[in-house]
């Protein structure tokens, strides 16, 4: 397998890899003038109207679980090939979305603390006021 | 597609409605937060950037077509966020690697169409990305529906990852004639799906039988 297979930077465009991975990519990026130069060759291809299945694939999230067989694969409670489909799809995929997901649901079986709750309100707070100057 | 009840709550916050907008942070600022974090370990700087997100997120609401799920739609704004802070503060991988209005960094962020975009409408594009779209999900409905996960991970190592059929074949030990033989089936349906809506599957290489 090439060093960073085309598609993986075209996934990398979409900011659709996992922390690990995106690592990896940034890396090569900064060591390798030709993978730049491949990245450069997505970006015109891109301008021209140009895409592919996989762009499609993960800007559908056509395979994605939802949150809520998300929630069954934390809780263990999947059929067997089910659970190891998302472990796939979570793990080798590597996806983005799945994996904030998940990561989101993991912090709520956890804590609900005083803490993402004052963030949360500090969130509100700092943009309520938008819909008090549309009114 | 947004579900109905983000229907309603985007419909409520066009009205104004504090106590959805409170709703809808509630809803998806843990995920967004995560979605951040993945690629910026600085908390501050995180919240910061969900915070411009959910901003961005109301500044666009005139656009926002509730036919688009919603949490894509907030991911995207995020994912433009992150690349902005790093751009500002000069952390992106791509800031060095050419400079002027043409740099690869500028490219990415914009996302202008380009003098040449006019060889292939916008809305040529979004066909095709519709028919391949309900082609590849229908498939993958199928493939749930009979509990055969093989094939929908051999088809996403394939055009997700793009790995190639030894590659597959090797990391999910079967043979490479199984996976040459899912991806033929595949590529057929899809490029069928495609050319009964009068659209040409040759528009991407991956569809080549």
């Amino acid at each position: 397998m090439s060093l960073i297979p085309r598609e993986t930077l075209a996934a990398y465009l979409d900011d659709a890899l996992g922390d690990l991975e995106t690592a990896q990519v940034e890396q090569a990026l900064r060591q390798n003038e030709t993978l730049r130069k491949q990245l450069h060759g997505l970006l015109q291809e891109r301008d021209r109207g140009e895409h592919s299945v996989g762009a499609i694939w993960r800007r559908q999230r056509l395979s994605c679980p939802s949150r809520e067989q998300l929630g069954s694969f934390l809780l263990g409670v999947l059929e067997s090939e089910a659970q190891d489909y998302i472990e796939f799809h979570l793990r080798t995929i590597g996806c983005a979305f799945c994996q904030a997901n998940l990561a989101d649901l993991q912090a709520q079986n956890q804590e609900a603390t005083p803490h993402v709750r004052e963030r949360r309100k500090r969130v509100f707070d700092s943009s309520a006021g938008l819909l008090k100057a549309k009114k | 597609m947004a579900t109905d009840s983000d229907r309603l709550l985007v419909q409520q916050i066009r009205q104004s409605d504090a106590r959805a907008w409170e709703h809808l942070i509630s809803r998806y600022e843990g995920r967004l937060f995560a979605f951040v974090h993945r690629r910026i370990k600085d908390l501050a700087a995180c919240e910061d950037i969900v915070q411009e997100s959910f901003v961005g997120f109301f500044t666009s609401l005139p656009n926002y077509d509730d036919r688009r799920e919603l949490q894509t739609y907030l991911f995207t704004i995020a994912s433009h966020k992150i690349t902005d802070f790093l751009r500002r503060t000069g952390r992106h991988p791509l800031q060095n690697a050419s400079e002027g209005p043409n740099d690869l960094l500028h490219l990415k962020l914009d996302d202008q169409p380009g003098a040449s975009s006019a060889a292939r409408s916008a809305e040529r594009k979004t066909l095709e990305s519709d028919a391949v779209g309900r082609a590849l999900g229908q498939l993958l409905d199928d493939w749930r529906g009979q509990g055969d996960y093989e094939r929908i991970k051999v088809m996403e190592l394939l055009l997700v990852k793009g790995w190639a059929n030894k590659d597959v074949a090797k990391f999910l030990r079967i043979s490479e004639q199984q996976v040459a033989n899912i991806r033929f089936a595949a590529v057929k349906k899809i490029g069928e799906h495609v050319r009964a809506t009068g659209l040409s599957p040759d528009v991407f290489p991956e569809l080549a039988t």
